[in-house]
């Protein structure tokens, strides 16, 4: 990796100079809240935004997505192409980038999923530092620092930024559209003082180091029976999750009833019908099983596979859930034996 | 190339169902049909390689996949069998179609029964109603290579004789010593002259040789529990018995993650797993 | 042959049968389906004696409407039914709530029992005849109503979403209605509108009836710690769901 400094007034000349030949996407205001979105204009562009109402993996991974288009008579496929432009997905925090490659595991191995890899391969992806809101705890899991996953990584030390450069794309984009110069000691100094700040600012600390096991030890807990009771089964939690990955497929028919669209959606392991099979049975009917099988997956399954949790604590299942279920108040009631 | 190449080295688009005519349909009873499907694409039909034990991913545009494990044996070139019940939207509009009727394939996936490492062993096979679909595979492939297996004995139990599936075969294999096959019902009418109860009840009319045996089991969910405490009571090694998994296999490709069971994904990580691994599978018997 | 639709209304405002005349540019396709024997929105004439398919709109409020469901029961292989009048009682419902009579005499005085004769207490189709698909909502949203159609027409089965309306909310980015202080029915809600009232700023008034998934006692608790006046949700739910239903869950 290399780095070069930049002054932060720069800034408005990268987003043009990107927008000549990508569609530029970043976090805008929405109310008082932020989603991603097309930036048309660069002072629209929020890099100061705490998090998003929906992860990046919407980009990737839409809510609904047509897979293909087909004939009922022959039961043939018209079309399955998908179609990605070139993009820039412009102020991504390390939680982000580093979901994107918990995803990627998923989509992009054994049988490569060619929905997501058509908009991951036309999608370059330049980071931006954060501050920590109340309710991440990416540092509890290793996830606030991204190493991979980026082009162009930002870090904001006040009036300039560091900039880590990943990819040959980076580098010649970031050469051709702005001025930037070489890193000094006193760049770096800065940038390890920010770094520490940053990390200080942390207020969650959740201990996931025996969670597998404990998973699996407790697994007849009163605690998921007492989270069940309490959730509400409307998959928000899945729906705002960077790494939910599940999804449902339905066939809709044209209204002459001889060509259609098959599309996936996202799904939640919290809906009944989730784990249902067609005679009728269903392997996770309780509200305590789904919730638990939420965290058994993301915490156990999933690690078993990859190695990592598939968690980046970014905290927005903590703020979308009514029922105020958290990772932390879960991880900790379980190492316990009880909800407080 | 085979279909698993297609699919992970050549990109092919692992969603996409490949058309299949429907060559034959045997009724077997009032609600199971044995599909005979014959892909399209030579080179796919040909790539089309398993093991005993894999499913594939039905697909009828307009109404949707079910996942269905094959009943025909590898060695069975250019044809797939499918032994379906009609018992939801997909599977009742296969029922409703006609041989010369084109429906779509995806697959085969998942992982199933170890037969090469079963080789040179007795294999046990236990199957309770519907269950026998994925097991008729292994059983024709066994039967194909018959003389590297010792013994084979087929435990296969159904609610009432309307409902034993292949009976026309079974009746047939009855008369050969080179396999013991023992049905049962758990209501016999007149026209039944083979055992009335559970199909665990058979366990004491057979004798197994513990180190040397592979289990087989596919059947309702309720039934494995219980069978297993009959293969464990012969004393057979909890990583030779093997069983197959029914779930919700949307995509069979491990991304949808409706088949979830314990940390594993049953589409990919099976739908066949030894008693060691299933024991270590939470919620699955 | 083309099965042979009849459309027929009970007590309701018949916005779902305007809605059905909305669908515009596929109601040629559609039409091309089936035989449209009988639409009482649009037919000067009787409704036929045969029929295959009956679509019915409105809540069951007379002994006659009660007469003409067991009529079309016998009759059709297939009664579906569409708007939350129908499914779930919707407003005409409301009317069924506490006593009747006393309702009734109070809205139209002492001679009361003279203005509706047979009237009975408001309440949907599935209460009186078993029913084989539901188009939910109020109104009926025609993307929807076309699909149950077509899973009709092609015999499949009726597949209404359980969940609550949270999970398409959220991947419609609205920022939650209750971080704002407003009661929106959401987490009691079949999902299925797409959260069309959530993203245009409104809060879900719960028209598409209960979520069987919805976790009715925990919402309520929810509400209550968090200072919201449970009456009034209970007063809402009650608007397109019975009270008898909210309060058996």
């Amino acid at each position: 990796m290399f780095f070069r400094v930049m002054d932060t007034s720069r800034l408005p000349d990268l987003v043009r100079g990107l927008s000549r030949d990508h569609e530029v996407i970043g976090p805008v205001a929405k109310e008082e809240r932020f989603v991603f979105a097309a930036i048309d204009d660069p002072a629209d562009l929020r890099l100061d935004y705490d998090t998003t109402l929906l992860p990046p993996k919407k980009l990737f991974f839409p809510p609904e997505d047509q897979m293909m288009r087909f004939r009922v008579a022959d039961n043939e496929v018209l079309d399955d192409e998908v179609f990605a432009a070139p993009r820039v997905l412009l102020g991504l925090h390390p939680c982000d980038i580093n979901a994107l490659l918990l995803m990627d595991n998923i989509f992009l191995k054994d049988y490569v999923d060619p929905y997501y890899k058509a908009r991951r391969d036309t999608t370059l992806v330049v980071g931006i530092s954060c501050v920590p809101t109340e309710d991440c705890f990416c540092n509890s899991l290793g996830t606030d620092e991204a190493h991979w996953g980026f082009d162009i990584f930002l870090t904001d030390l006040g009036d300039r930024y560091f900039v880590s450069v990943r990819s040959v794309k980076g580098a010649e984009l970031l050469d051709d559209f702005v001025e930037t110069r070489e890193i000094t000691d006193a760049d770096t100094a800065a940038f390890q003082r920010v770094t520490r700040e940053r990390k200080d600012k942390f207020t969650q600390d959740v201990d996931t180091s025996q969670l597998p096991l404990l998973l699996d030890a407790k697994f007849d807990s009163p605690v998921w029976d007492e989270l069940g009771e309490r959730c509400l089964s409307c998959g928000a939690c899945s729906m705002v999750c960077p790494t939910c990955y599940c999804f449902n497929v339905r066939d809709d028919l044209a209204p002459d009833q001889k060509t259609g669209t098959r599309t996936r959606l996202w799904d939640s392991c919290q809906f009944s019908e989730f784990a249902a099979v067609a005679h009728g049975q269903n392997f996770r009917e309780s509200r305590a099983s789904r919730v638990k099988y939420r965290y058994y997956h993301k915490q156990w399954g999933y690690l078993s596979k990859f190695e990592r949790v598939l968690c980046v604590g970014c905290g927005r299942c903590s703020t979308a859930c009514a029922a105020d279920i958290t990772p932390r108040e879960v991880i900790a009631a379980l190492a316990k034996g009880g909800v407080e | 190339m085979t279909v698993a190449n297609m699919y992970k080295e050549k990109g092919s688009n692992p969603y996409r169902p490949w058309p299949a005519r429907i060559t034959s349909i045997i009724d077997l009873t009032e609600n199971e049909r044995l599909f005979e499907l014959r892909i399209i694409d030579e080179s796919v039909r040909e790539g089309f390689q398993f093991e005993s034990g894999p499913f594939v991913e039905l697909s009828i545009f307009g109404v949707g996949e079910a996942p269905i494990s094959i009943s025909s044996a590898p060695s069975k070139q250019g044809f797939i069998e499918l032994c379906v019940r009609n018992a939801g939207d997909v599977t009742g509009a296969l029922h409703g179609k006609k041989c010369g009727d084109i429906v779509g394939v995806r697959g085969p996936f998942g992982r199933g029964f170890p037969f090469q490492e079963m080789k040179g062993h007795d294999v046990l096979l236990v199957a309770g109603g519907l269950g026998i679909a994925p097991l008729k595979s292994l059983i024709n492939h066994i039967h194909d290579d018959r003389h590297d297996f010792g013994n084979v004995s087929i435990l296969y139990g159904a609610r009432d004789p309307s409902e034993i599936l292949f009976r026309y075969q079974f009746d047939m294999w009855k008369h050969r010593d080179d396999f013991d096959l023992i049905l049962t019902v758990d209501e016999a009418d007149e026209t039944w002259g083979d055992e009335v109860g559970r199909v665990t009840a058979l366990f004491d009319m057979i004798d197994i040789d513990p180190d040397n045996t592979y289990g087989a089991i596919c059947g309702p969910p309720v039934m494995y529990r219980f069978v297993i405490d009959e293969m464990r009571k012969k004393e057979m090694d909890v990583d030779k018995i093997y069983m197959s998994f029914e779930r919700r296999m949307k995509c069979g490709i491990g991304k949808c993650g409706h088949c979830g069971v314990g940390h594993q994904y049953a589409c990919i990580d099976g739908p066949v797993f030894n008693y060691w691994e299933a024991m270590n599978l939470q919620e699955a018997i | 042959m083309a099965p042979r639709v009849v459309v027929v209304s009970l007590a309701s405002d018949f916005g779902c049968q305007v809605q059905m005349t909305n669908i515009e540019d596929d109601l040629l396709d559609v039409l091309g389906l089936i035989d449209l024997s009988y639409w009482q929105l649009a037919s000067s004439g009787h409704m036929p004696a045969e029929y295959d398919v009956a679509i019915v709109e409105g809540a069951v409020t007379t002994e006659e409407h009660v007469e003409l469901l067991k009529r079309i029961r016998s009759v059709a292989d297939v009664v579906m039914v569409i708007g939350a009048c129908a499914v779930t009682g919707g407003i005409p419902a409301m009317a069924g709530e506490g006593d009747l009579e006393q309702r009734f005499a109070y809205v139209y005085g002492t001679d009361g029992a003279n203005v509706a004769r047979g009237r009975i207490s408001p309440g949907p189709v599935k209460r009186i005849i078993g029913v084989d698909y539901e188009v939910p909502g109020c109104p009926i949203d025609t993307a929807e109503f076309l699909r149950v159609l077509s899973h009709a027409l092609q015999g499949l089965a009726n597949r209404l979403p359980q969940e609550p309306l949270c999970a398409i909310c959220k991947t419609k980015e609205n920022v939650c209605l209750f971080d704002k202080g407003q009661i929106c029915l959401g987490m009691f809600t079949r999902t299925g509108c797409g959260a069309r009232c959530v993203s245009l700023g409104r809060p879900c008034t719960g028209c598409r009836g209960l979520a069987a998934d919805a976790n009715v006692e925990s919402a309520m608790k929810i509400l209550a710690e968090k200072g919201y006046d449970i009456d009034e949700v209970t007063e809402r739910l009650a608007v397109f769901n019975t009270r008898e239903e909210v309060f058996s869950r």
